[in-house]
C-alpha cells in the first residue's frame, strides 16, 4: 500500500510543475490557511459565548417552570420563537443559491464565496431546528412526532425536509473540504497538532488522484441539482405552515414565491455581511475583491425588487378589497400598533438597502455591508410580523378572555433564548472559520492557475 | 408657459391644503383634553341587572380609553347605603358592575333612578356625573298558527310604579348568533314598538341550523336605549333543522383523518419523493465510501 506511488494530480503538482505557479500557490495557501484569533475574535466569540449561556438559562427556566415564562399564551401560541425559526430557514438558503445555483450556471466569480454561504446554511438549519425544539412545551416528546407524526400534516414536512436540507448541506459542506484536508493536513506546523488530528480523522483518505476528483465533481454536480428543489421545497413548506391555516394574513396562495424570494434576499444579504466582516477579520481583500461586492451588491438589488413585487401582491390586493376579517389585520400593519415595525421592514430591509445598492459607490464593500446589515435586520422583523399580528386578528372575536391574551410582546426569556439561538448561529459560523478555510484553497489555487495559463497562451 | 402658471397653482393649491390641514391638527392638539364617561345600563332577561362603565379621553379629533381609572357609582345619591361599586377600567377604558341585591327596596321604591358616577384625580373629588333610566321590562313570545310564524316582543315601562306600554322603542328581534350578534327574524334590521309597546315580526327564515335538537335562541333586545338602556330577553324553541354530525368521511381516507387513514396519493407522493431523495443521498454517501477506498488502492 505505497501512497507515495499514487498518482497526484492536484495541488502537489500545481505546486511542483510550473515554479510562477508554486510561488502563487504557496501564497494563497498562506493567506487562506485559518488563523487564530486575535484579540478582537477572543473579544468576538466570548460576547457570543456569553450571550449564549444567557439563552441557555432562560431555556433552563423555561424547561422547569414550562411555556409560562413566555408570554405566549391561548391567542399568540406561534412567538418570537416562529418567527426566528422562519428568518433562520430563509436565511439557510443562500448555500442553494451561491453554491448550487451559481455553480450550475458555471458563474466563477462566487468560487471564493461558495464555503461562507454552505456555512451560513449548515449554522441556519441547526439552529431552526433548535428553535422548533425550543418552541415546544415538552421537547421530550420529539420522538412522538416520528413516531405519531401525520403525514397529511405541514408541520411533519417541515420536519422531513429540514433534515433533508441539512444533510445536503453538510455534503455540500463536506465533499468541497475534502481537497482542502490534503492541504491542511500538509501545513501540520501552521494549524497546530490538535486541528491535525481532526483533519486527518475527516479527511485523511483524500489523496487527489483522478478517480478521487472524478467521484467528487460527480457528487458535487448531483448535489447541486438536489439541493435546488430540496431547498424550495423547505421555504415552501415553511409558508404552507402558514397558508394553509385560515387566518387573515396567511390565507394566501402566494405565500411559497413570496417566502422564498424573501428567504434569497436575506441571504443574500447575509453573504454581503459575512463577505465583510471575513474579508476585514482574516485581511482577505485579495479574494473578496470590490467585484465582489459589485456583483453581490447586483444581485441584492434583484433579489429585493423581487420580493418587494411580492410585497405589493401580499398587502396591496387584500388592501384593495379589505374584506372583513382582514381589515382589522391590515390596518393594524399599515396605519396601527404594528405600523411603525411593517414600515421599518418596508424601508430599512428593502427599499433603503436598494437605494444605496443602485449606486456603483453604494456597491463598495463598506455601503454594501450597511445594506447588507439593513436587509438581514429588517428580514428579522418582516418574520415577526408575517407570525405574530395574525395570531392577534383570529377570525372569531376575543370574549372572555384575560387582557394579557389579547397583546403579545416577547417575554426577556424569549428574547434571551432568540438572541442566544442567533449568537450560536454566529458562533458556529465564527468556529467553522477558525478550524476550516473559509476559502475554498484548492478551488482558488485551480482557478488562479488556469488564469495564468490563459495569459500565457495571450503572450 | 400656460404649463408652467398651472403647476405653480397647484403647487400652491396643494401647499394651503397641506398648510391648512396642519394648522387643524394644530388647533386639535391646542384643545384641552375632555373626559368623557358613559354608562350603560344593562337588564338582561329582566332578572339579570349591570352597568357598563365607559371612560374616554377626547383631545380634538381623537378619542382615547381611560384606563386604570378609579371610579365609584351610586344609586339616586351619594350616600353610604346608595353605594353599588367601587370600579377599575380595563385597557380598553371599560368596566362592569352588576347592582348588588342590597339595593333592592331603593330600587322598588321608584319608577326612574339616577346613577351617579364620581372619581378622584389627585385627591380632588371630581364633578359627579349622572345618568337616568326608567324601570322597564321587556317579553317575547311566539305563536305559529297555520304555519304562519310569528315573534312578538312587549317593551313596558314604569310610570307612577305602574307598569304601562313603552311605544316608539326601537329594538332588534332576531336569532341570536354564537358570537352573540342578532339575525333579524325578518326583513328590516330593526322594528318599532307601537302605543301597545308591541312589535311583531313575521318569522319567515326556512331551514336555519340549530343545536342538536334544531333549537334556535330567539331574543329581543333593545340597545342603548335614552330612557330604558339596554334590554334583552331570550326564548329557546324548536324552529330550527336539527344539527345531525357530517359522518360521511369518517373511517375515509382524507386529509383531515388520523395516520392509519391518509389518502394514497398523499402517501405516494410524500413516500417517493423522500425515497427519491434520500436514495440520492445515501448513493453520495457511497460515493464518500468510495473515495476512501479509493486511495488504499494501488494504482493502475
Amino acid at each position: 500500500m505505497n501512497t507515495e506511488n499514487l498518482k497526484i494530480s492536484t495541488v502537489e503538482n500545481l505546486i511542483t510543475t510550473p515554479p510562477k505557479s508554486k510561488a502563487k500557490s504557496d501564497e494563497i495557501i498562506r493567506d487562506l490557511l485559518p488563523q487564530k484569533f486575535g484579540r478582537q475574535g477572543m473579544i468576538w466569540v466570548a460576547v457570543l459565548t456569553a450571550i449564549c449561556c444567557v439563552g441557555a438559562f432562560a431555556y433552563y427556566r423555561q424547561l422547569k417552570h414550562g411555556l409560562v415564562v413566555t408570554n405566549m399564551r391561548d391567542y399568540v401560541s406561534w412567538g418570537i420563537y416562529i418567527s426566528n425559526f422562519v428568518f433562520f430557514v430563509a436565511i439557510s438558503l443562500v448555500g442553494s443559491l451561491i453554491t448550487a445555483i451559481f455553480r450550475l450556471s458555471n458563474v466563477k466569480w462566487s468560487t471564493p464565496l461558495t464555503r461562507i454561504a454552505e456555512i451560513i446554511a449548515v449554522s441556519a438549519i441547526v439552529f431552526a431546528s433548535l428553535i422548533i425544539i425550543v418552541d415546544m412545551g415538552r421537547p421530550e416528546r420529539l420522538l412522538n412526532l416520528f413516531l405519531h407524526g401525520r403525514i397529511q400534516s405541514p408541520i411533519l414536512w417541515d420536519v422531513i425536509v429540514i433534515g433533508t436540507y441539512f444533510f445536503i448541506s453538510v455534503l455540500l459542506l463536506y465533499f468541497p473540504l475534502l481537497p482542502d484536508f490534503k492541504i491542511l493536513i500538509r501545513f501540520k506546523e501552521k494549524t497546530g497538532k490538535k486541528l491535525n488530528r481532526l483533519y486527518r480523522f475527516q479527511g485523511s483518505f483524500w489523496k487527489g488522484t483522478k478517480e478521487q476528483f472524478k467521484i467528487s465533481d460527480k457528487s458535487i454536480n448531483i448535489l447541486c441539482i438536489t439541493i435546488i428543489p430540496v431547498a424550495f421545497c423547505i421555504h415552501t413548506v415553511t409558508s404552507w405552515l402558514f397558508a394553509t391555516t385560515y387566518r387573515p394574513g396567511w390565507d394566501s396562495t402566494n405565500f411559497g414565491a413570496y417566502f422564498i424570494s424573501g428567504a434569497f434576499l436575506v441571504g443574500a444579504g447575509g453573504v454581503v455581511v459575512a463577505m465583510y466582516m471575513f474579508r476585514r477579520a482574516y485581511r482577505l481583500e485579495k479574494y473578496i475583491t470590490d467585484m465582489h461586492f459589485e456583483k453581490m451588491g447586483r444581485m441584492v438589488v434583484l433579489l429585493a425588487f423581487l420580493y418587494l413585487y411580492f410585497n405589493i401582491n401580499e398587502y396591496l390586493i387584500p388592501a384593495f378589497k379589505m374584506k372583513k376579517m382582514e381589515a382589522h389585520h391590515l390596518t393594524e400593519l399599515f396605519a396601527g400598533e404594528y405600523a411603525p415595525l411593517f414600515w421599518f421592514t418596508i424601508f430599512i430591509g428593502m427599499i433603503l438597502p436598494v437605494i444605496i445598492l443602485l449606486f456603483k459607490k453604494g456597491r463598495k464593500p463598506k455601503p454594501a455591508f450597511i445594506a447588507g446589515v439593513m436587509v438581514v435586520v429588517g428580514a428579522w422583523f418582516k418574520r415577526y410580523l408575517i407570525v405574530t399580528p395574525t395570531l392577534l386578528n383570529p377570525l372569531l372575536p376575543m370574549q372572555n378572555v384575560p387582557e394579557n391574551f389579547k397583546h403579545y410582546f416577547p417575554s426577556w426569556e424569549e428574547w434571551a433564548i432568540a438572541m442566544g439561538s442567533l449568537s450560536g448561529a454566529l458562533l458556529l459560523i465564527t468556529l467553522f472559520a477558525r478550524i476550516y478555510p473559509i476559502i475554498p484553497i484548492h478551488e482558488t489555487i485551480e482557478e488562479q492557475n488556469k488564469t495564468d495559463e490563459k495569459i500565457s497562451l495571450v503572450e | 408657459m400656460k404649463r408652467k402658471i398651472n403647476l405653480k397653482n397647484i403647487l400652491l393649491v396643494f401647499i394651503s391644503l397641506v398648510v391648512l390641514n396642519q394648522t387643524g391638527y394644530a388647533q386639535d392638539e391646542k384643545e384641552e383634553p375632555q373626559q368623557i364617561v358613559r354608562l350603560h345600563y344593562y337588564n338582561v332577561n329582566n332578572n339579570l341587572q349591570y352597568l357598563v362603565l365607559e371612560s374616554l379621553l377626547k383631545t380634538g379629533r381623537k378619542i382615547e380609553p381611560v384606563k386604570k381609572k378609579a371610579y365609584r357609582i351610586y344609586l339616586d345619591s351619594v350616600a353610604r347605603s346608595n353605594f353599588i361599586a367601587g370600579v377599575l377600567t380595563n385597557e380598553e377604558g371599560k368596566v362592569k358592575a352588576v347592582i348588588p341585591p342590597e339595593l333592592k327596596s331603593i330600587w322598588d321604591e321608584k319608577s326612574e333612578h339616577t346613577f351617579i358616577v364620581t372619581s378622584e384625580v389627585a385627591g380632588e373629588e371630581e364633578t359627579p356625573t349622572e345618568f337616568n333610566i326608567i324601570k322597564s321590562k321587556i317579553a317575547i313570545d311566539t305563536s305559529n298558527v297555520d304555519g304562519v310564524r310569528n315573534v312578538t316582543a312587549t317593551v313596558m315601562k314604569q310610570e307612577n310604579n305602574e307598569w304601562v306600554p313603552a311605544g316608539d322603542v326601537e329594538l332588534k328581534i332576531g336569532i341570536r348568533r354564537m358570537d352573540n350578534t342578532i339575525l333579524s327574524a325578518g326583513e328590516e334590521p330593526t322594528y318599532t314598538t307601537d302605543s301597545d309597546g308591541v312589535a311583531t315580526v313575521e318569522f319567515n327564515k326556512i331551514n336555519m341550523p340549530g343545536d342538536s335538537h334544531g333549537n334556535l335562541i330567539f331574543t329581543a333586545s333593545v340597545s342603548d336605549n335614552d330612557e330604558l338602556g339596554n334590554l334583552s330577553v331570550d326564548k329557546t324553541l324548536s324552529w330550527g333543522v336539527p344539527l345531525k354530525d357530517d359522518n360521511s368521511t369518517f373511517g375515509q381516507r382524507t386529509l383531515w383523518s388520523t395516520r392509519f387513514k391518509t389518502p394514497y396519493w398523499l402517501l405516494i407522493l410524500a413516500y417517493s419523493i423522500s425515497i427519491g431523495v434520500w436514495s440520492t443521498l445515501i448513493y453520495l454517501v457511497f460515493q464518500l465510501v468510495k473515495i476512501k477506498r479509493l486511495s488504499i488502492q494501488r494504482p493502475g
